[in-house]
């Protein structure tokens, strides 16, 4: 396997790449708002390796929603590369989302008539990257994933494992500044997360600045930085 | 990936149901092109058959079809005056009769025919042996009257060119004291506006006149020469609408039609019913297209919610999204569509023939008749609705709200 694949700003860097104060969100629900986020802080540096733990509905995937820019906050700041994110405009936002972040889901999401280089590669087409550049970071990253032979193939015949691998190589396709993934290995068996998990050691290692939301204690316990939840609130931080 | 590649992919997902899409909008726009084609067909083709005859202008005594009302009292006044027009070249009278002629088998068969004045223009098609005789033909040209005779006039009554056969005026069976007059069968022709089966006899004014066929008027009473119509060509680079006004000046009592006044007054009266029947079919068809794509589209846009909101966390935009959903729109009734064709005309061919047996229609009438129009007015409604069907889905997926909805299918 090659060396992980470079994020946009290659080695670990000293400033906030993403900054949040105050962060609350409300849900309205019928029985009355629920408060998914209260006043939550949060400040990631470049390079920085950040799991976040804690019970089911304790705001984890709503936290990671705002990081990556598709949901907004009730009330509260944002701000992404020293950028404030409330009030750009849907397309600046898919913009930012397209380029500097990448997403790994739970469920994958893998577009299902597209094979593994296509899928990996459409997103790169997305953001305007020409034809010799794609070809050239898709074989990169699927080799980096080692799914280079499996790079024909549609998700239905991969394994829950390479498609998160896939997914994985997707996401770093445009050399984001931020990976974001919400329940990597929850679809997964023991052995298949361990893999996942090894691999984000990797892209850490290469100087990816990652955000992992899971209830994987394996998968926690290699980020540098480790916060758990509980009710809205980000109630402990440690190293 | 292009948005037309990913929508072709996309479709290619469930091939089954694109298949089935893309066969009810070829079957549905096959049925909204035979409206389209029976809306004008009518009318072009009628048009067609006017224009075959080489006259441009018509002109009659009211808004009645020729032969169907009062004639033109004094039509050699009203034709001399047209013909001394600058912009005519050839104006002539024609009249419309009754006769019938006895059969070997003794019974009589009645005969439509008309009368023309002599001109260059034919309306009809010689198909065996001579045309009608020019008048003053000179020595030798026959003293008994010639006539044309349509092939079935001919078969059914025996005559070949150069047979004499006698035409009694009226009907068969009517009380008639005016005698039969024997013409002599110049040749067999075939008349445009003649149906499959009409009995058919063609003849010069004089001949028709003295002959009564035109009616129990006594011999002489017609000084001023009727005409049921009157037909007028144009010289080279003369306008019809020109020719009309300056006829209306001269003969101002007639009614001057050109082939596409002729022809608009017909889709207003006589063929208006097949315009407003085609008419409302064709925006019955047109929103069944658009019903199944909006369905098709809606449809498959839910079944993959999570994906599209994947794909907007990624980094699509919304327009992309709703491109790739338009051109997905798009590939279905394109492909629909270019099948619709030649079922549509294959069809209308059909329903033509079943159309075309009614009684007493011109044999080169046509209902259904494929003209640029038809085509293009195809393409568009089905672009359009196209287009209408994918607005849900695309507000659909374009204003998916991304985290709400990654949430609920994770959920679900």
């Amino acid at each position: 396997m090659t060396p992980a694949p470079e994020t946009s700003e290659g080695a670990v860097l000293g400033g906030a790449l993403v900054e949040a104060r105050g962060l609350w969100k409300t849900y309205p629900m019928p029985a009355g708002p629920v408060d998914a986020l209260r006043g939550a802080d949060i400040r990631i540096g470049r390079g920085e390796y950040v799991a976040v733990t804690g019970p089911s509905g304790c705001g984890k995937s709503t936290l990671l929603h705002i990081l990556g820019c598709v949901d907004s906050p009730s009330r509260g700041t944002l701000h992404f590369e020293g950028r404030p994110v409330a009030g750009l405009p849907d397309s600046e936002r898919s913009r930012l989302r397209l380029t500097r972040i990448g997403f790994v889901f739970q469920r994958f999401y893998l577009v299902p008539m597209l094979t593994a280089w296509e899928n990996v590669e459409i997103v790169q087409s997305e953001a305007g990257a020409g034809k010799a550049a794609r070809r050239e970071r898709t074989a990169e990253l699927l080799d980096f994933v080692g799914l280079s032979d499996r790079a024909g193939h549609r998700p239905s015949q991969l394994s829950g494992g390479e498609m998160q691998r896939v997914a994985i190589a997707r996401a770093l396709a445009n050399r984001p500044s931020l990976l974001l993934a919400d329940e990597p290995t929850g679809e997964l068996d023991e052995e298949t997360g361990e893999q996942i998990a090894s691999l984000f050691g990797r892209l850490h290692a290469a100087g990816t600045s990652l955000v992992v939301v899971t209830h994987n204690p394996a998968l926690a316990e290699r980020a540098g930085r480790r916060l758990s939840m509980r009710g809205g609130r980000i109630l402990e931080e440690g190293a | 990936m292009s948005p037309a590649a990913f929508a072709l992919r996309s479709l290619g997902r469930d091939p089954v149901r694109a298949a089935l899409g893309i066969a009810g909008i070829a079957i549905v726009g096959a049925l909204l092109l035979d409206m389209l084609l029976l809306s004008r067909g009518l009318l072009v083709s009628f048009g067609d058959l006017l224009e075959s005859t080489g006259f441009e202008v018509r002109v009659t005594a009211t808004d009645a079809l020729p032969g169907m009302g009062p004639p033109i009292e004094e039509g050699n006044e009203a034709l001399r005056k047209i013909a001394a027009l600058p912009e005519a070249d050839e104006a002539v009278a024609v009249r419309f009769g009754e006769g019938c002629v006895r059969l070997a088998s003794g019974r009589e068969r009645g005969v439509g025919v008309f009368a023309i004045g002599f001109n260059r223009r034919k309306e009809w098609t010689i198909l065996e042996r001579d045309d009608l005789p020019a008048p003053n033909a000179g020595p030798g040209a026959s003293e008994v009257p010639s006539l044309l005779a349509s092939r079935t006039f001919a078969s059914e009554a025996g005559l070949r060119p150069g047979d004499r056969v006698k035409l009694r005026p009226g009907s068969p069976g009517d009380e008639s004291v005016l005698p039969a007059t024997e013409f002599r069968v110049a040749g067999i022709a075939s008349f445009p506006f003649d149906g499959e089966g009409s009995r058919t006899a063609a003849m010069g004014l004089p001949s028709f006149s003295a002959a009564h066929l035109g009616g129990d008027r006594p011999r002489g009473a017609d000084p001023g020469g009727e005409a049921d119509l009157l037909l007028v060509s144009l010289r080279p680079g003369e306008s019809p609408e020109g020719a009309v006004a300056a006829i209306r000046r001269v003969a101002p009592g007639l009614r001057v039609f050109s082939i596409e006044e002729f022809l608009a007054r017909f889709g207003r009266t006589d063929f208006s019913y097949f315009r407003q029947i085609s008419a409302a079919l064709a925006g019955i068809t047109g929103f069944f297209v658009f019903l199944l794509v909006a369905t098709l589209l809606t449809v498959s846009v839910n079944q993959r919610l999570g994906e599209v909101a994947a794909l907007r966390a990624l980094g699509f935009s919304r327009r992309r999204v709703a491109s790739d959903l338009v051109a997905e729109s798009a590939l279905l009734v394109g492909a629909g569509a270019a099948l619709s064709v030649p079922l549509g005309l294959a069809l209308a061919r059909v329903l033509d023939g079943i159309l075309r047996t009614m009684p007493g229609l011109p044999e080169r009438l046509h209902f259904f008749v494929a003209t640029p129009r038809a085509f293009l007015l195809h393409a568009l409604i089905l672009g359009g609705a196209a287009l209408l069907a994918a607005a849900w889905p695309i507000g659909l997926a374009a204003r998916l709200p991304i985290a709400a909805t990654l949430r609920k299918e994770l959920v679900g």
